[in-house]
């Protein structure tokens, strides 16, 4: 019975699945506008990424457009579905977009965007910092994503506890204290001794933020992997994330509960991570005010997050949406983004301009602004490829290292198990 | 109780006895019928069937979710069997399918029968029961993660506090199950036990109070009365609950995120197949892992509602137009 | 509608016997260990929602703050001002309102006629069509993301609420669930004496199949209306333009991608769960009502 209506339906089916591979995916004929209005570009975002004072002013008219204006929807946590949706039905898509961090992800299909060469973009390129302006060029030399947010790296700690240790608590002195990884981890080492805490939550942090601050990753342009090589900066992180894990000083606190309850009674006192990070610390933990500073990681700073503005292929006017981007992001516009909604500038001259307000208070007499914008220069020009998506099996395994599986079974694994993925993706390797 | 519906004189609008079965009369006698059924069909294969042959479609390809499709042909599935985490996938959703499935209908139908008793506040033990099903997801990450965390949880707190060893209720292997197990139970349970008490409503009272008035223990009329007058109700949560069971991915999703927890330990199926389509950018390999349940689903059902159903037909029945061999249809069930 | 019992079937007229006592007494003891079996399922159900409710009472400092503070705080009306200024709740909670009713009501409709079709009749291809039911029953659902949003676009719907109601309109959870009910609930005969007094398959429909199936079809109502509710993913495909978001997609956007105030977000999610309770303490009166055998009238 059952085995005749299955076939019985898919052989109706069938014939529509014939029309629906032949005819493609895109909707049939003219691509349905999201904005009605001929005047009005579209633009999505999402909650604290952009100035509303900024919006509001452009939403009357965008500057330097000609009699353009702005309508920014503001959408939900992650809605790289709801774009690629979009994108993929040919329908309904803005005229601007933010892309969050992950834009190596839109990199396969690049051609959803307009290169912004096109429009003048090279004219900017010199008023932002250069890794973060790569970070916006495809593997095919395209410049699809503009720079808005940054977030250089730094090393938060609990001066109380580095006190507790016996060890001075003064920016200066941790940041030479950590100035290799090998001693990053002989200081936590002093620390859990001493006063029985850990240096960092995960080692799949200090993974990963190795990863974040080094000029080589997982694969080059060309989309070779690079983790397979006899010397390679992938390996150099897994024994370093290795080694603290030997030393015993993360604290392996993998769910939020623990990490934030680690933080605030100092249990873990430090964390390698972003500039925006700042905020979030000061929001779920005033209570230790005060107790935190900033010293420099080990070796250089890396970036971590950071957001970018593009434009889909179907922006009704290009011009005028590359005049609001490069109008959002000038100095002056992103030094006034940072004091309302703290988004760190990726222009250059934002910094010299002397507006930019810094919040002390939080990290004592430590200005983290200036802090953070030494470690902006720091931060090393590197390739983020589209396949490090697959490459996230190596962070899987290292959290099972930490959970006590071997380590060198562990790294094999991780690379069978990403060359597989790839290999199915019709990558070499 | 409602006795066969095979019954030697037919009920059937119209009413006719006669064997001849021209198609013509056939489709205008049962029309009214026919409207009654068709809207789901109408909508179905309006709504439902482009995209279900879509995604037919696509486990045989190579999908991001935005670019070109590449036909692939059975790449996807030939991937799939000897996919390692798929397998792990497919062990961890039937164990915690049967740490959960189980003891959750049991209670919800022990809660229902103690719901159903003249006691007071039967309102709002309802809403009580009920709540678990609509708090929202995030308060119960939140909720969820404070109670189990590994070192500053809830629960291992209060062991500590004891004098036990704190147990990985969020990174131990089993103790991911668990958890898991435990969230599912204490959403569903209500949900499936208001679903009984519903069915329960439709029970004479007088079966109960003539049990009642002849000294029968509540546990006899708990399994001589209850239980067999909710039969159908009991399959249809047997159904859900497995196909919930095996589909299992909202909370494994809130407790773990994305991957399952530390060695995959909570990834079910639908967990990895959500994993591979909207954080790998496989649709392909998503579609492939979704059609490789639906078979397992469709297995599962088929014994579960033989194992439900089977039973009755050793129950003596009033009258059958004919007499089956072999356990048949669901109709011929009651 | 009768059933054989193993217990017997004779009625004893006089409860006040010699053994009453000892029955009374049995009786006490079980009711008071029912009580306290619910209780404890109670206090184990509640407690979760009672820390949301507390949660959004606190500041996100608080929320995450350690130990955890399970008492409530004081920044409730400061949370709820949050969300009505960051977001059109009035309007979000009017439309998810109204497509939420709408789907719960067709679902009702639509579902209860064919359940009460393949549950007391018989018509030609009627195994062949529920067969088919269940089989679409078991099919992968988030797949079709894609497809399905093409489709709304062909049919000019995205940005319309059609496309949030009408899809949904019959299920076959739905038809699955009231075709059990009606199977153990209504008993042949009253369609027969229908049937002969000369009500049409509509009439016995609306006046036994409904009535009789009533605890399935308030308990689907109640539970389409809050899964609609709940829905994020398909209306944040579907709704593009401003103004026009359902509750969920409109307090999803409180989630920013680095700082957070979950204070205020937990306040969201209260308020999105209170008229849920309220549907469901309205609906479940369905179930209260004790149908009582042969007593129905019409």
């Amino acid at each position: 019975m059952a085995r005749i209506t299955r076939r019985s339906l898919l052989a109706g089916a069938a014939g529509l699945g014939a029309l629906a591979a032949a005819g493609g995916l895109s909707a049939c004929g003219s691509q349905t506008s999201i904005s009605s209005d001929p005047k009005e570009l579209v633009l999505w975002y999402w909650n604290r990424s952009a100035d509303p004072k900024l919006l509001a002013e452009a939403a009357k008219e965008i500057p330097g457009s000609d009699g353009y204006h702005l309508r920014a929807d503001v959408l939900g946590g992650t809605w790289d579905t709801k774009l690629r949706t979009s994108l993929a039905g040919n329908a309904y898509i803005p005229d601007l977009t933010f892309i969050n961090s992950n834009v190596s992800l839109y990199f396969p299909n690049e051609n959803m965007f307009l290169d912004l060469n096109d429009l003048g973009a090279q004219d900017y390129k010199d008023e932002y910092f250069d890794w973060k302006w790569q970070l916006g060029v495809t593997p095919t030399n395209r410049f699809c994503f503009f720079p808005l947010d940054t977030g250089p790296t730094g090393f938060y700690y609990r001066a109380d506890v580095v006190k507790k240790a016996g060890l001075d608590p003064d920016p200066e002195s941790v940041g030479e204290a950590i100035k290799t990884w090998d001693d990053y981890v002989e200081f936590g080492s002093k620390l859990k001794k001493n006063a029985g805490s850990f240096i960092e939550i995960t080692a799949n942090t200090i993974f990963g933020q190795y990863i974040n601050a080094s000029p080589e990753r997982y694969f080059n342009k060309a989309g070779k992997p690079l983790y397979m090589e006899p010397s390679n900066a992938i390996k150099d992180a897994w024994n370093v994330a290795v080694k603290a894990i030997k030393a015993g000083v993360t604290g392996n606190q993998q769910n939020s509960t623990d990490q934030n309850a680690a933080w605030t009674s100092g249990k873990t006192m430090g964390h390698i991570e972003a500039v925006w990070w700042a905020q979030i610390l000061a929001d779920t933990a005033p209570d230790s005010k005060g107790k935190w500073r900033l010293a420099s990681q080990p070796v250089r700073a890396g970036n971590s997050g950071g957001s970018f503005v593009c434009l889909p292929h179907t922006c009704k006017d290009p011009e005028a949406g590359f005049k609001f981007i490069t109008w959002l992001n000038n100095a002056k516009n992103q030094a006034t983004s940072f004091n309302d909604v703290q988004l760190f500038p990726s222009a250059i001259k934002s910094f010299e301009l002397g507006t930019m307000k810094s919040s002390t208070g939080f990290f004592g007499n430590q200005d983290p602004l200036s802090f953070f914008n030494k470690a902006a220069q720091q931060v090393p020009t590197s390739f983020i490829s589209t396949y490090e998506t697959q490459a996230a099996y190596f962070s899987t395994e290292i959290t099972n290292v930490e959970a006590g599986k071997n380590p060198d079974q562990a790294w094999d694994d991780a690379v069978n198990q990403t060359n597989k993925v790839l290999r199915k993706q019709g990558v070499e390797v | 109780m409602s006795t066969t519906e095979q019954v030697a004189a037919p009920v059937q609008a119209g009413g006719d006895t006669g064997p001849t079965r021209r198609t013509g009369n056939r489709l205008k006698k049962f029309w009214p019928q026919y409207v009654a059924v068709a809207p789901f069909y109408i909508l179905f294969l309006v709504f439902g069937a482009f995209p279900l042959v879509f995604s037919i479609y696509l486990s045989f390809t190579q999908w991001d979710g935005m670019g070109p499709q590449k036909f692939v042909g059975l790449a996807q599935y030939r991937y799939l069997i000897t996919d390692g985490r798929f397998w792990n996938a497919v062990e961890n959703t039937f164990i915690i399918w049967f740490m959960s499935t189980v003891p959750m209908l049991i209670l919800a139908l022990i809660i229902a029968f103690l719901l159903h008793q003249n006691i007071r506040f039967k309102g709002f033990y309802r809403v009580a029961f009920f709540i678990p099903n609509v708090t929202s997801m995030v308060a119960m990450a939140i909720v969820f993660g404070s109670v189990f965390s590994d070192s500053f949880g809830l629960i291992n707190s209060a062991i500590t506090a004891l004098g036990g060893k704190e147990f990985g209720w969020l990174s131990d292997p089993w103790g991911i199950k668990i958890t898991i197990a435990v969230m599912v139970i204490w959403r569903w349970t209500g949900y499936n036990a208001i679903l009984y008490l519903a069915g329960l409503q439709s029970i004479p009272t007088e079966l109960y109070e003539s049990a009642r008035v002849d000294g029968a223990s509540m546990f006899s009329i708990f399994t001589r009365i209850t239980v067999p007058m909710l039969r159908p109700v009991i399959l249809f949560t047997v159904i859900t609950s497995t196909i919930g069971g095996l589909s299992l991915f909202t909370e494994p999703q809130v407790l773990l995120g994305n991957d399952g927890g530390t060695g995959e330990a909570g990834m079910t199926i639908v967990l990895y197949q959500y994993n591979q389509a909207f954080t790998q950018f496989d649709f392909g390999y998503g579609a492939a892992i979704a059609w490789a349940l639906f078979i397992i689903a469709v297995i599962f059902a088929i014994i579960n509602w033989r194992l439900v159903s089977e039973r009755d037909t050793t129950k003596p029945k009033k009258s059958r137009r004919n007499t089956p061999a072999a356990p048949t249809s669901p109709e011929a069930s009651r | 509608m009768t059933a054989t019992l193993n217990v017997g079937n004779t009625r004893l007229a006089d409860p006040t016997g010699p053994s009453s006592a000892a029955a009374r007494r049995k009786t006490l003891v079980s009711r008071i260990v029912v009580h306290i079996c619910i209780i404890i399922g109670v206090i184990l159900s509640l407690f979760p929602f009672y820390w949301l409710l507390t949660m959004s009472t606190h500041t996100t400092a608080e929320i995450f703050g350690y130990p955890p503070k399970l008492g409530f705080g004081s920044t409730f009306l400061e949370n709820v001002k949050a969300v009505i200024t960051d977001v059109d709740l009035f309007k979000a909670l009017l439309n998810t309102f109204l497509i939420s009713a709408a789907v719960a009501i067709l679902v009702m409709f639509f579902d209860s006629l064919a359940a009460y079709s393949f549950a007391k009749y018989e018509f030609p291809a009627k195994n062949v069509l529920f067969t088919v039911l269940m089989a679409t029953f078991l099919v992968p659902g988030s797949l079709s993301l894609v497809p399905s949003f093409v489709l709304m676009s062909w049919l000019g719907w995205i940005g319309n609420f059609a496309a949030l109601i009408v899809p949904g309109a019959a299920n076959a959870f739905g038809i699955f669930l009231l075709r059990q009910f009606a199977q153990s609930s209504i008993p042949n005969e009253l369609i027969e004496s229908a049937r002969v007094d000369g009500a049409g398959f509509f009439r016995t429909w609306w006046s036994i199949g409904v009535p009789m199936m009533r605890g399935g079809v308030a308990f689907l109502g109640i539970f389409t209306f809050i899964g609609t509710w709940n829905d994020y993913v398909w209306p944040l495909i579907v709704l593009v333009n401003p103004g026009q978001q359902t509750l969920q997609t409109a307090l999803a956007t409180l989630n920013s991608i680095y700082s957070t105030n979950y204070g205020e977000v937990m306040a969201g999610a209260v308020i999105s769960v209170v008229p849920l309770i309220g549907i469901f303490i309205i609906g479940s009166r369905h179930f209260i009502a004790n149908i009582a055998a042969g007593a129905i009238k019409g």
